[in-house]
């Protein structure tokens, strides 16, 4: 092979590399930068492609240093482009041919938790804090667990309060979650600091405000020296927690077989309206609850004498459609995805 | 019970209280007030009007023109009542006036008059059912003032909520006694208009057995009625009650039908004691027995029933039959009526829960069967049979005949229960003196006794026998009448409970957080299902729809899909955690937690980048790996079918039994099989019969995992090291004829791999018009690595081969060239 083949060899690539380089400088867009990469390091096609495969043309003694002057070449022109190209890719942000910032991103589904159980789920957590544990029972009870153990007898008129669904006689779907306290104090001994949520049973027709299942959230201190003040305090600090620190908590007298005295709790909360003043609602009944009657503790075979206890229970659906501004309970249920998607 | 607060008022005339801060005191003592009437509130555009002048309508038989004075100086009225008496009252509707109905007075003429204004009915005015005739209003008013004032109607009703212990509050005595401060003391029961006072009755006593006036009344059952106060009167009129009655008992609540029978039920609204009045000419022999129905009885009661009794019900019988159900309700046939002229009445004392059951096994209550139940004043009887006699002679007529009989068999004895002041404290955490005991118990009428260092005796009044027994009772009526309000807020030391943290609420939790992660919206279904979907039934349903618990909880969630598809929601993504019910042979049902979820619709959001996939079978497998791996970690993911007797990793061929399993599309369902064999979860296609969906639908995919009772501790993870060696990949592609399961093929590879194997997946499987056909290209990437050395293209290439041949022996299936 001629010398000047050499000398061609090599003046070539200097020449082609001063030319890719300037192409790779004006170069506007990464598409014209493409185009570059082609037309120099492509393949098949490409300039310095074409170039190294001229070098096994090339005498043995000449080779090496055109093969290195070759890779040079194409190094240099590849860092240009590299370069060039993260340089074009920021430039891309301000410019017309960059990605369209103002299409909707890209994600995936996104599931919802029921608004029902995310009450649950806050009244859990803030017993939790206070010590509590979770108990639960079966849902398909007797009626010695709803009724009689909890010291209300069947002839006695506050068993009608609430209308029960029967399997057989004698075994009942539960009416309330109260059965639970019964079977978690019959296993374990004081001292009892459980809640227990779970589903109960009335016959009750679907309507704005009944469904016939529904959740409910149990609660139950037994211990020595439990008074009715620790009572009011441990439920006061509850509710302060679950609604906020500026509600008001009422106490009033009422009637459960299973405690005495016993109690509906009634909040009053603050909430902002949408002009921004605060403003007082109206009391709102949020649960019942009272000091455990004596003959409930002497049921399970408790000393009476010696401990004392509290307890309460709520519903959850309720609470859920006084937080979401839900006018019709039967919406919870009819688990619409326009609906539970709205509870993210 | 509804409460006319201006009886109440009436009955405690020292109450000093607005029916505002009424019903407030009311909540906090117990009986909170559910709803408030203002029972005047449609009538504040209603005056007193008189009428001075009254002729036939010159162009009308039926009408009459009137000159009427009211407000605004005499007026012309036309009327349609036939009858208008001249120099009377009426409640009167001026021109501007809007009735209760809405209607609104104007100037109009009829039949050639003016008339300029109406005097009104009863019906008109929303009071009574009465249109026959205008309100004639007896007595003297002052023309023009504000007719419901004037007539006493300027009352609210309140519905109080009373707690069934709370029996002493079904009355108006009763919401006033805890009104009023003095509590008992505050009662004055007001004179009736036009009466002569408590007529002076004297008692003809006995215990069993007492009689006068010709009339004999026997106690046979003395455990079911203690005791039985009659009054024989005789010649009344029977006849509509006066206004000042009628409209007291309507503010109540109650309905007015004649004088005699309005006067027991305004004795039971003041007094809480039931009463009832026979006539006497019914009672055959003149005679009550108080004693069980006989076998094979009935009697038809006043609702016109025919009530079928038994033998264990307490009955009020003559000298031949019942005739009335004990504390009930009376007979048909010896009720009074219009032409009733000798009277009994009756005011017992029932056994509450005889009367409870009797009236349950009727499936009926009533006023009566309400206040017995709960439990009736046993010391006011006798007031009460006074006060219904005085208001009967006063509005019917008639004379007391005799003493009034009264057979007491069972004495009541006051009960005395102890109390200590120390349980006061131990109960409540706030100290109380016995004195200051003693105030707060003695205004409700229990009188209070120091018997001890630490025990008072206290005697409980009548009207507080049945719900005041124990010591505790006691304490609840210290708490109360303290005010709950005054008891402090401290929170004191408390030590833990012994109970664990139930661990399948904790799985329930991870798995509702898992789901929603994963796009899924958590639902909640009733457990009530209809026969079909469950295998146990409910002995009283409210429904059939909801006559069965669930045996399974997936076929109730679809019904959520079909009900979103309906509305036309596309994509739906839906679980829940709820308990499913199984029957047993003896006992109750076995209950599991089950979680099911159901998909259908795009995989992905729509997005404008790409096209939406539909949910398919592989993402239900997906969704039961997820559980899976939560709720029973040895559990594997399967194709039904394969344990019974199918091939290893091959298709299923039909889904193996279960109730659940019945829902999927056959070959095109999986099972999640523990590591005991057992199958504890199912998901798969749904087969499209099995729902009711709108014919764009696409498929459904479901599936559904039974949680452990117990979930166990999930094993901690033990870490291992980054490995120090890179890997080496490769790549094979098969052609897998259709029959032959992916699973075989990988299954193959991978124990041809051996040791160096790290990861197997199937990367890419195509199916192609270049491909032979029947067969697909199942693609597989196999990654390697060894532990401290760096892996040879040999070995690697070595160990394809063998991957290689070891497939084509094992499935007979090429590699792909």
């Amino acid at each position: 092979m001629l010398p000047a083949a050499r000398g061609f060899v090599i003046e070539d690539l200097k020449r082609l590399e001063a030319d890719a380089l300037r192409e790779v400088r004006t170069a506007r867009d990464p598409r014209e930068l493409e185009e570059v990469r082609v037309r120099y390091l492509g393949r098949r096609d490409g300039m310095v492609s074409r170039c190294l495969r001229r070098l096994g043309g090339l005498s043995a003694e000449e080779r090496p240093a055109a093969g290195a002057e070759a890779n040079r070449v194409k190094g240099a022109v590849d860092k240009a482009l590299q370069e060039r190209g993260a340089a074009l890719s920021l430039d891309g942000a301000s410019d017309q041919d960059g990605p369209d910032l103002t299409l909707p991103a890209r994600s995936g589904w996104q599931g919802t938790i029921h608004p029902v159980s995310r009450v649950i789920d806050d009244i859990w957590s803030i017993f939790r804090s206070l010590g509590f544990t979770r108990a639960r029972g079966p849902e398909v009870d007797t009626e010695w667990y709803n009724f009689v153990a909890l010291n209300t007898p069947l002839d006695h008129p506050a068993a009608d309060e609430q209308d029960t669904l029967y399997l057989s006689p004698g075994l009942l779907l539960r009416s309330h979650t109260s059965p639970v306290q019964i079977r978690t104090m019959e296993q374990h001994s004081p001292p009892i600091r459980i809640v227990a949520p779970g589903m109960v049973y009335r016959r009750d027709t679907y309507d704005a405000t009944h469904t016939p299942a529904f959740a409910q959230i149990e609660g139950l201190v037994v211990d020595e020296g439990v008074t009715f003040v620790d009572f009011k305090a441990t439920l006061a600090e509850f509710a302060r927690r679950f609604w906020g620190p500026g509600t008001r908590v009422r106490f009033r007298p009422s009637f459960f077989p299973f405690t005495e005295p016993s109690a509906e709790v009634d909040v009053k909360r603050i909430i902002v309206r949408e002009d921004g003043r605060e403003e007082e609602t109206d009391w709102i009944e949020i649960m019942g609850a009272g000091m455990v009657d004596p003959a409930v503790l002497d049921n399970v075979g408790y000393d009476s004498e010696r401990y004392t206890g509290w307890a309460f229970g709520m519903g959850p659906a309720r609470v859920a459609l006084l937080r979401h501004g839900v006018r019709d309970l039967r919406l919870f249920y009819e688990n619409d995805m326009r609906f539970l998607g709205q509870f993210r | 019970m509804n409460v006319s607060f201006r009886w109440v008022r009436d009955v405690a005339p020292g109450i000093g209280l607005g029916p505002d801060r009424a019903m407030e005191r009311l909540a906090l003592r117990g009986a909170p007030v559910e709803e408030v009437v203002d029972l005047a509130a449609g009538l504040k555009d209603i005056v007193i009007g008189r009428v001075l002048e009254a002729g036939p309508h010159p162009n009308a038989d039926r009408l009459t023109l009137c000159r009427v004075a009211g407000p605004d100086g005499e007026v012309p009225v036309v009327c349609g009542a036939p009858v208008v008496r001249v120099g009377a009252y009426y409640p009167f509707a001026p021109v501007g006036a809007v009735l209760p109905g809405g209607f609104r007075i104007g100037r109009r003429k009829i039949r050639g008059s003016y008339s300029e204004g109406m005097l009104c009915s009863e019906r008109e005015l929303e009071l009574g059912e009465d249109h026959a005739g205008i309100m004639l209003l007896e007595g003297q008013y002052e023309v023009g003032a504000p007719f419901a004032a004037s007539v006493g109607l300027d009352d609210v009703r309140m519905d109080v909520e009373v707690t069934p212990n709370r029996g002493d509050l079904l009355s108006h005595v009763g919401i006033a006694r805890e009104l009023h401060p003095a509590g008992q003391d505050g009662i004055a029961l007001p004179p009736f208009p036009g009466g002569r006072g408590e007529p002076a009755a004297s008692f003809a006593r006995g215990a069993a057995e007492a009689a006068s006036a010709g009339c004999r009344i026997h106690i046979e059952d003395p455990e079911l009625c203690s005791r039985y106060l009659g009054a024989v009167i005789r010649g009344v009129t029977v006849g509509p009650s006066p206004a000042w009655l009628a409209d007291r008992l309507r503010a109540a609540g109650a309905r007015p039908i004649n004088n005699v029978v309005d006067a027991t039920n305004y004795v039971m609204l003041e007094l809480g004691q039931p009463l009832h009045a026979f006539d006497l000419e019914k009672l055959a022999d003149a005679t009550i027995v108080v004693g069980r129905a006989r076998p094979g009885e009935s009697l038809v009661t006043l609702d016109d029933e025919t009530r079928a009794v038994t033998p264990d019900m307490l009955m009020i019988r003559d000298a031949v039959q019942p005739v009335a159900i004990a504390g009930v309700m009376g007979g048909r046939d010896s009720e009074v009526s219009e032409g009733s002229s000798d009277i009994l009445l009756e005011c017992a004392l029932f056994e509450p829960r005889k009367v409870r059951a009797t009236r349950r096994a009727l499936a009926m209550s009533t006023d009566a069967s309400y206040r017995f139940e709960r439990g009736v004043d046993p010391v006011t009887m006798e007031a009460a049979v006074l006060r219904a006699v005085s208001l009967i002679l006063a509005t019917a007529g008639g004379t007391l005949d005799g003493e009034i009989i009264d057979a007491h068999p069972r004495p009541w004895v006051p009960a005395v229960v102890s109390l200590r002041p120390s349980r006061v404290s131990h109960v409540l955490g706030v100290d109380f003196a016995p004195e200051a005991i003693a105030e707060l118990l003695v205004p409700l009428g229990y009188a209070v006794e120091v018997a001890g260092a630490d025990r008072l005796d206290v005697t409980v009044p009548g009207h507080r026998t049945y719900d005041t027994l124990r010591e505790v009772d006691l304490i609840e009526e210290v708490a109360r009448t303290h005010g709950y309000d005054a008891f402090p807020e401290v929170m004191s030391a408390a030590r833990s409970g012994t109970v664990p943290d139930h661990p399948l609420f904790q799985l329930e939790d991870r798995l509702r957080d898992l789901l929603a992660a994963n796009g899924i919206s958590e639902a909640q279904t009733p457990a009530l299902g209809p026969k079909r979907h469950g295998d146990v039934a409910l002995l009283n349903p409210m429904s059939q729809d909801e006559g069965h618990l669930r045996r399974d909880r997936l076929p109730g969630l679809l019904t959520h899909v079909e009900r979103n598809m309906s509305r036309g929601v596309r994509d739906v993504r839906l679980f829940e955690i709820g308990t499913a019910f199984a029957p047993s042979d003896d006992g109750p049902p076995i209950e599991s937690s089950r979680v099911a979820v159901a998909l259908t619709g795009g995989r992905t959001p729509p997005h404008w980048s790409s096209g939406a996939e539909p949910f398919d079978i592989h993402d239900i497998a997906g969704v039961l790996g997820l559980i899976a791996r939560e709720a029973c970690p040895d559990a594997a993911v399967v194709p039904a079918g394969v344990r019974a007797g199918g091939r290893a990793g091959g298709r299923a061929s039909a889904p193996a039994g279960g109730q659940a399993q019945r829902l999927f599309a056959p070959g095109r369902c999986y099972e999640l099989v523990s590591g005991g064999g057992e199958v504890v979860g199912w998901g798969g296609q749904v087969r499209p019969e099995m729902m009711d969906l709108p014919p764009w639908a696409g498929a459904v995919v479901g599936a559904e995992v039974v949680l452990p009772a117990v979930p166990p501790r999930k094993p901690d993870v033990t870490a291992r090291d980054l490995p120090d060696q890179p890997a080496v990949q490769r790549d094979l592609a098969f052609l897998v004829p259709v029959g032959t399961a992916a699973g075989e093929v990988l299954d193959a590879a991978r124990m041809a791999a051996g040791r160096l194997l790290e990861t197997a997946d199937v990367f890419d499987v195509y199916e192609g018009e270049d491909l032979p056909p029947g067969t697909r290209s199942v693609a597989l990437r196999l990654r390697f690595r060894a532990r401290g050395r760096t892996l040879t293209d040999r070995e690697v290439d070595k160990t394809c081969r063998r991957v290689v041949r070891t497939v084509k022996e094992k499935t007979g299936v090429e590699p792909r060239r």
